[in-house]
């Protein structure tokens, strides 16, 4: 699938495949077009090239066998010039089956943490953002649709607001299955509860989330080879980078508590373990290792996950590849 | 819930569209006629249009402009009958086919008015004299401007004087407005006008009898001004309502109609001599 | 000046007072601009909004040329309704002329720029958030068109207060195509005009407070409906 905006290609990816009452993660640091992907995947644009596939059918916007069942929650909070109430029952209105409307929509918003008789009174001018959002989340949890799109959900709102649209989406899929898939630059939380994440950079997605990325610009050291100067270290890559805005996708072999050579072509790196997180499905553990300002990300081995030897505040050593560099 | 209020709002303006239909097509017997604004503005038709409604249950709606374009509509067929009183034009507009059967009605004159002090010293005088020596003491005079009946007619009276039209000079202020509006500017600026007696007793009426200008010059016999009524075509127009038309000819030139013109008055004073021949 | 005191009087009284020639032409005004309102209303706004809504080649010069026809003077556009509905012209079998229905038609002309170009500028500024949230929450097509026409209501709205401003106050069409006749298609604009030329300042003055008193009152209803909301 490609989309593109006046000319300019701003996503371009292979295939994606989203299982069903899984949870789905896209992660990427901002312009990636992890935006623009859940506006495709929620039907509100139609890809420039390709086609998008739901339970086998192809969907487009206004597809009547997508409209009902794939709702995208923007990221910024924003709801219509009406009371509460006429939010959340908009979508139940136009479907047509109004039985018992009043009883929907409550149950929605209490599934939010909202509820009350007063509250449902409220026009859409006199509420906070968090409560805005809940809302909305509210007005599409009343559809029970079949798969939920979230872009960065607790970006925008309060942190208790934050923390029941969590509850909330993730009570959606217990109770009635529904397939979500998050936006989120909180990748480490995408980790912690998704079942896959998918990196998405500069429109393409790059792999399943462990990639480091670094940026330019690129330096040329005294040696003739090119790289990035981290204090007193070096990183070096094998080619001359294509330009100076090409991003360097390394995947980090392994790291090692003594400096020792794994490989001949390895170029190792000292560094600090800042975070170690647990991957829920594999029940590894990735550990973040800040070298300079530059962070690596590692999944660590079973042994070392194992054996709990490596902790926060670890000095460790960081072996990579670097004929292994991808540019971007 | 905000649904029905519009649907509410939106009946009635449908049901006010629906009526205007109903309303035109109930079938009253109409007579449209087009006059001037001095004759409007006299009060004239406001009188006789109820006294010729019980005489033939027909209604008089007229439209009130200036003498040019009252013809006009006579021309394109708009209305049924017109009234003017410029006979100059009247002859062209019968001639050119446009209208039948014109009749003379009733006549007033026109008169010179300007301030009680008369500085100028024109009272009494002819109206040769009298517009000869404004001109030469630089008046203030106070003209229509308009092109209406009787703005040409105060043009002719210039011209029958030997003088030229006057249309620049400072002295000479061309208002561009209605009779009444003109007075009250001659008013304003203490100067000379020329109107139609029946206007000018409009105006002491309306102003209580107390006005800062008089008559002056008057009884010339080129300071006539005849009122006459003119059917439109049926032939070129086979639209209009020519027998209602003729109805209102005979109507208003018979004796008893031209007796209660007579009498038409304000301040005791009579506004127009009848003279249909007959 | 004191013609302007006087005419505050009359103001009083003619309404007070019942006076049947005023009360006709104030029935004649509210006739005359309700027809042309609703007219201009149910044309305006769907044109008004297409154009603000969809993208197309032209969309630029045709936003110009409605903002440019919102600045018609009213006798030029009374002119060229009278050139139509004349007996012999192209709609003169029709006898509107010097109807109020005439007059209507061409103050929907007259309203008609307002409309469209006003609820065009609504819409154009209308959030682009909105048409993901509806669409997200199922709409399909029309049901998004008819949401977003609601959405953007308070816009609309005040282009039709400005489309009725000018109605309500204009003389050149109810003039030209009306020819002001008393009890028929004698408005309080004609009226105004009439009296004035005749001199009569005071009762001009009468005549415009009393426009004025019943623009307000529409306004006060106009104000509840948007206060609801």
């Amino acid at each position: 699938m490609k989309h593109a905006y006046g000319g300019r290609t701003v996503l371009s990816i292979e295939h994606l495949i989203v299982a069903k009452a899984s949870i789905v993660g896209l992660r990427g640091p901002n312009g990636s077009g992890k935006s623009t992907l859940l506006r495709l995947l929620g039907l509100i644009e139609k890809p420039v090239e390709g086609e998008i596939l739901f339970n086998g059918q192809a969907v487009e916007p206004f597809s009547p066998e997508g409209r009902f069942r794939i709702s995208l929650l923007p990221q910024e909070p924003f709801l219509m010039k009406r009371g509460v109430f006429g939010n959340v029952a908009y979508g139940i209105r136009i479907r047509g089956d109004v039985r018992d409307l009043t009883g929907r929509v409550h149950e929605a918003l209490s599934l939010v943490g909202l509820s009350g008789r007063d509250f449902v009174q409220r026009p859409w001018y006199a509420l906070s953002g968090g409560e805005a959002q809940r809302v909305a989340l509210a007005a599409r949890l009343a559809l029970r649709p079949d798969v939920l799109l979230l872009d960065e959900p607790t970006a925008s709102v309060d942190i208790p607001s934050a923390e029941r649209i969590r509850e909330a989406a993730f009570k959606a899929r217990e109770e009635m299955g529904t397939t979500l898939v998050i936006a989120s630059h909180h990748w480490q939380w995408l980790y912690e509860v998704c079942d896959e994440v998918f990196h998405l950079f500069g429109g393409k997605i790059l792999g399943k989330g462990r990639e480091t990325i670094l940026f330019g610009p690129w330096t040329r050291f005294d040696s003739g080879l090119w790289g990035k100067r981290f204090g007193d270290q070096h990183f070096i890559v094998a080619s001359r980078p294509p330009s100076d805005e090409s991003a360097a996708i390394v995947h980090v072999g392994s790291i090692e508590e003594d400096n020792v050579r794994v490989d001949e072509n390895d170029v190792v790196l000292k560094g600090t373990i800042t975070r170690i997180n647990l991957e829920r499905n594999s029940g590894r553990l990735v550990a973040t290792i800040a070298v300079g300002h530059q962070n690596f990300i590692v999944e660590l081995t079973e042994r070392q996950t194992r054996e709990r030897t490596l902790f926060p505040g670890k000095d460790v050593f960081v072996h990579y590849c670097p004929k292994k560099i991808r540019w971007v | 819930m905000k649904r029905p209020r519009l649907v509410i709002l939106l009946s009635v303006v449908f049901l006010m569209v629906m009526g205007a239909p109903c309303a035109s097509a109930r079938g009253e017997k109409t007579l449209t006629m087009a006059t001037t604004t001095s004759t409007d503005n006299t009060g004239l038709l406001d009188y006789l249009a109820p006294e010729y409604q019980q005489a033939t249950g027909t209604e008089l709606k007229w439209i009130a402009t200036g003498t040019g374009k009252a013809l006009k509509l006579g021309e394109n067929c708009d209305v049924d009958i017109v009234m003017v009183h410029s006979p100059a034009a009247e002859k062209v507009f019968v001639e050119k086919g446009f209208g039948i059967d014109r009749h003379q009605v009733m006549y007033n004159d026109f008169v010179i008015i300007g301030p009680e002090s008369d500085p100028a010293h024109i009272k009494g005088t002819s109206i040769k004299e009298a517009l000869q020596t404004v001109k030469s003491l630089h008046g203030p005079f106070i003209s229509r401007g308009d092109n209406s009946g009787t703005h040409q007619k105060e043009l002719s009276l210039w011209a029958s004087a030997g003088l030229p039209a006057p249309d620049k000079e400072d002295w000479y202020v061309q208002t561009g407005q209605g009779m009444l509006a003109t007075i009250q500017i001659a008013a304003e600026r203490s100067g000379y006008t020329m109107t139609d007696r029946g206007t000018y007793i409009k105006y002491e009426h309306n102003s209580g009898g107390n006005t800062p200008l008089k008559i002056l010059v008057q009884a010339d016999a080129v300071l006539l001004n005849q009122y006459s009524v003119i059917a439109v075509n049926p032939a070129r127009c086979p639209n209009v309502k020519h027998e209602a038309a003729t109805q209102f000819i005979r109507w208003i030139t018979s004796p008893g109609v031209q007796e209660q013109i007579g009498r038409f008055s304000l301040m005791g004073k009579p506004l127009f001599t009848p003279n249909a021949s007959r | 000046m004191d013609f302007l005191l006087e005419g505050l009087f009359q103001a009083v009284q003619l309404l007070i007072g019942g006076d049947a020639e005023t009360y006709s032409a104030v029935w004649a005004t509210l006739r005359v601009s309700g027809y042309s309102m609703g007219c201009s209303l149910m044309i305006g706004v769907p044109l008004g909004f297409c154009l603000g809504y969809f993208d197309f080649r032209g969309k630029k010069p045709l936003r110009t040329m409605v903002d440019t026809l919102m600045a018609l003077p009213t006798v030029f556009i009374g002119l060229l309704v009278y050139a139509f509905l004349t007996r012999n012209g192209p709609l003169g079998d029709f006898g509107l002329l010097f109807t109020l229905p005439g007059i209507a038609i061409g103050q929907t002309i007259l309203a008609l720029p307002v409309v469209i170009g006003l609820t065009a500028a609504a819409v154009e500024s209308m959030d682009e958030k909105l048409r993901i949230a509806l669409m997200s929450l199922g709409a399909n097509r029309r049901q998004l068109f008819l949401s977003s026409l609601w959405e953007t209501r308070q816009g609309i709205l005040a282009g039709a207060i400005a489309a009725y401003g000018r109605v309500m106050t204009e003389v050149g069409i109810s003039m030209m195509v009306g020819g002001n006749i008393k009890w028929h298609t004698r408005t309080i604009t004609t009226a105004i005009a009439l009296e004035t030329n005749k001199g009569q300042f005071g009762m001009g003055i009468a005549l415009g407070l009393v426009l004025l008193a019943i623009a307000f009152c529409v306004n006060v209803s106009v104000s509840l409906l948007r206060k609801r909301n």
